[in-house]
C-alpha cells in the first residue's frame, strides 16, 4: 500500500512537471505567433515596420523609456533582482539594470545565493557599460553607476545617478538606501534564499520564470503589476 | 467555537493525504491568514463575523495539519500595525481573542489528550492586561505538551522581534553573560520569540497579496513561499494540498540552499573563533610564536568556553521569559 502511494506521488509530480513544461512552451509559441501576426498585418497594409512604431522614439530610445516610467502610477525607488537559477547570465542582468536606470529607478539590487555576482562584480559592471552603449543607441550621455559591493570596493563613475548593489546574505547594512519596494524573482525556486530579511517587510514579490533572454516587455510588465498593487500596512 | 475541530478526513481526502505523505512533508507550516474582511464584504457580513469565520477556518486547518502529520503551525493573528485600525475593529479583535483564549482553558483536557502546546509570540505588553493574563494561563497550562505546537503571533512584527532579540543580546553582554564577539546569526536566532521552534518549511499567504508584511522575515529566509489567491475563510483542504505539493517540488533546491547557508555560517563561526583565539594567545602569551598544536588546543578550549557562556545566557533568557508569564498568572489569581 505504501509502495502504491509512493508510485502515485511520483506520477503526480510527473504530471505537474509536464503541465508546467506545456504551459511554458505554449506561452513561447503564443508570443512568437503574436509578433508574426503583427508583422503580417503591417505588411498587408503596405506599411514598412519602421513606420508602425513612433519615429522619434526609434531615434531616441531614452524618451521611450522615460515615458514608460512616467506612465506608471508608481515606480519603485529601489528594485531587487533575485536570481534563483544556477547559472546566471551577465548580459541579461546588465540589460535589466540598464532598463531600470532608463525608466528612472534609482537603486537596483542584484542577488543570488551562491554569491556569483558578488564574486564577479567587475565582469557585471563591464557588461552593464557594454549594454548601455548597445541599448541606448550610442547616445552621448551614459548613466552613472555607483557600485556598492560589500563595502570594501567601490567603483565611482562621476555623478551618482543609479546605484547597483551586490548583496551578500545578511552582511551589508544598507542604512542609507531605502527598502526595496519590489523584488523580481527569477527561476523555479519559491524562496527568498536569504535576500535582505530585515528590508523586505513590505516588499512586493513578482515572479518571472527565467532571467535568460528576459525582455524589456517582461520588466515593464512586472513594473505595471507593481504599480497597480495597493498596500494597507496593517490598516 | 472550539480550537480543535474533531473529525476524520473523507475517503478522497484520506487517499490524497496518503499520496502526499509519500513525499517529503513540511514539519512546520506558517500561515498569513489574510482575507477575512474582504470575505465579510463579499458576503454582506460584519467585519467581526469575517474574523470569527477566520478563526473557525484556523481550527479546521489545524485538524487537516494533524491528519497530514504536520506537527507545528505558526499563524499571524494580529500585527502591531493592526492597532492602526478603527478602535471598534481592534476592540472586536481583542474580544474575539479573549473569548478564544478563555475557551482554550475550558478545553484543557482535550488539549492534553492531543498534546497541543500553545505559544504566543509578540509584544504582549501592548495588549489589555486581562488578555495578557488569559494568554499567560493558556501558555503555562500547555507548556509541557509535546505532540503538536501552535504558535500564535499576536501583537507581533518581525522587526520588533529581531530588535528585541538584539536588545536581549545587549542585556546579556551588559550582565557579563556573553561577550559581544559571541554574537552571531545563530545566537540571534536563539533569542527570537520562536527560538523553541525550527524554522518554517512552508509559508502560505492567502488572499492573493504577494508580500510578507513583517511576518517571520528572519525565520523564513530559506522557506518555501506559497501565495494563494483564495480568501482565508474560504481556504480548503485542496488549497493546503496544493501548497504542500509546491513545497515538495521545491524541496531539493531549498534543502541545497539551506545546506549551503549552514556551511557558510559554520565557516564564519570557525573564522571568528580562530581570530578570538589568536587575540587571546597574543594577550596571554609570552611573545614566543605558538605551534600548531598549541593553537589547536587553545581553539578547542575557546570554543568550549564560548558554548558554555552561550548556554548559560540562553538559560537566563528562558528564565526571564518564563517569569514574565508566571508573574502574569500570579497577578491574575490575586486580582
Amino acid at each position: 500500500m505504501v509502495m502504491l502511494y509512493g508510485l502515485l506521488w511520483r506520477l503526480l509530480l510527473l504530471l505537474v512537471h509536464v503541465n508546467r513544461a506545456l504551459v511554458s512552451w505554449l506561452r513561447v509559441r503564443l508570443q512568437s505567433w503574436k509578433s508574426r501576426l503583427w508583422e503580417r498585418a503591417m505588411a498587408s497594409l503596405l506599411l514598412p515596420l519602421a513606420l508602425a512604431g513612433f519615429p522619434e522614439q526609434q531615434k531616441n530610445p531614452r524618451l521611450r523609456y522615460i515615458s514608460d516610467g512616467m506612465s506608471l502610477q508608481k515606480l519603485p525607488v529601489h528594485i531587487g533582482f533575485l536570481v534563483t537559477e544556477e547559472e546566471p547570465s551577465y548580459t541579461d542582468i546588465a540589460n535589466l539594470v540598464v532598463w531600470c536606470m532608463a525608466v528612472g529607478i534609482s537603486y537596483i539590487s542584484v542577488y543570488d545565493n551562491h554569491d556569483i555576482f558578488q564574486k564577479n562584480h567587475s565582469r557585471l559592471l563591464k557588461e552593464i557599460e557594454r549594454q548601455q552603449r548597445h541599448l541606448m543607441g550610442g547616445d552621448g550621455h551614459p548613466y552613472n553607476v555607483e557600485f556598492l559591493s560589500n563595502g570594501s570596493d567601490k567603483c565611482h563613475n562621476g555623478k551618482k545617478k543609479s546605484k547597483v548593489t551586490l548583496l551578500q546574505p545578511l552582511r551589508r547594512t544598507l542604512m542609507t538606501i531605502p527598502d526595496p519596494e519590489l523584488v523580481v524573482k527569477f527561476g523555479p525556486v519559491d524562496s527568498t534564499l536569504g535576500f535582505l530579511p530585515w528590508h523586505i517587510r513590505l516588499t512586493e514579490f513578482i515572479f518571472v520564470p527565467s532571467h535568460r533572454d528576459v525582455s524589456y516587455k517582461d520588466l515593464l510588465g512586472a513594473l505595471k503589476l507593481y504599480s497597480s498593487c495597493q498596500q494597507r500596512v496593517g490598516q | 467555537m472550539s480550537w480543535i475541530k474533531e473529525g476524520e478526513l473523507n475517503i478522497i481526502e484520506r487517499i490524497s493525504a496518503n499520496v502526499l505523505k509519500a513525499g517529503p512533508m513540511p514539519k512546520h507550516v506558517a500561515f498569513i491568514m489574510d482575507g477575512n474582511r474582504r470575505f465579510a464584504h463579499i458576503n454582506n457580513m460584519e467585519r467581526q463575523d469575517g474574523h470569527t469565520q477566520g478563526f473557525n477556518k484556523l481550527a479546521e486547518t489545524l485538524r487537516w495539519c494533524k491528519h497530514l502529520n504536520i506537527p507545528e503551525v505558526t499563524v499571524y493573528a494580529f500585527s502591531i500595525e493592526n492597532f492602526k485600525r478603527t478602535q471598534e475593529e481592534v476592540d472586536g479583535l481583542m474580544d474575539l481573542a479573549r473569548q478564544k483564549f478563555e475557551r482554550l482553558l475550558e478545553e484543557r483536557e482535550n488539549l492534553e489528550k492531543h498534546g497541543v502546546c500553545i505559544r504566543v509570540l509578540g509584544d504582549l505588553n501592548l495588549l489589555p492586561l486581562d488578555l495578557q493574563q488569559a494568554i499567560a494561563k493558556a501558555v503555562l497550562a500547555t507548556k509541557n505538551h509535546n505532540k503538536c505546537f501552535l504558535n500564535v503571533c499576536f501583537a507581533y512584527t518581525s522587526r520588533y522581534e529581531m530588535t528585541n532579540a538584539v536588545r536581549e543580546l545587549a542585556w546579556g553582554v551588559e550582565q557579563g553573560l556573553i561577550r559581544s564577539s559571541d554574537v552571531s546569526e545563530t545566537l540571534i536566532t536563539e533569542c527570537l520569540y520562536s527560538n523553541k521552534s525550527p524554522n518554517p518549511d512552508l509559508l502560505i499567504r492567502t488572499s492573493g497579496e504577494v508580500r510578507l508584511s513583517d511576518f517571520l522575515l528572519w525565520q523564513t529566509s530559506h522557506s518555501c513561499l506559497v501565495f494563494q489567491s483564495v480568501l482565508w475563510p474560504e481556504y480548503s483542504f485542496w488549497n493546503l494540498c496544493e501548497a504542500i505539493l509546491q513545497y515538495q517540488l521545491n524541496h531539493k533546491s531549498i534543502q541545497k540552499a539551506r545546506e549551503l547557508h549552514r556551511e557558510h555560517q559554520a565557516s564564519l563561526q570557525l573564522e571568528a573563533d580562530r581570530l578570538c583565539t589568536a587575540e587571546e594567545l597574543q594577550h596571554h602569551g609570552n611573545g614566543k610564536p605558538t605551534d600548531a598544536h598549541t593553537r589547536q588546543e587553545a581553539l578547542l578550549h575557546y570554543i568550549t568556553c564560548r558554548e558554555e557562556r552561550v548556554q548559560n545566557f540562553l538559560t537566563a533568557l528562558k528564565h526571564k521569559r518564563d517569569l514574565f508569564f508566571h508573574d502574569l498568572c500570579i497577578e491574575a489569581t490575586t486580582a
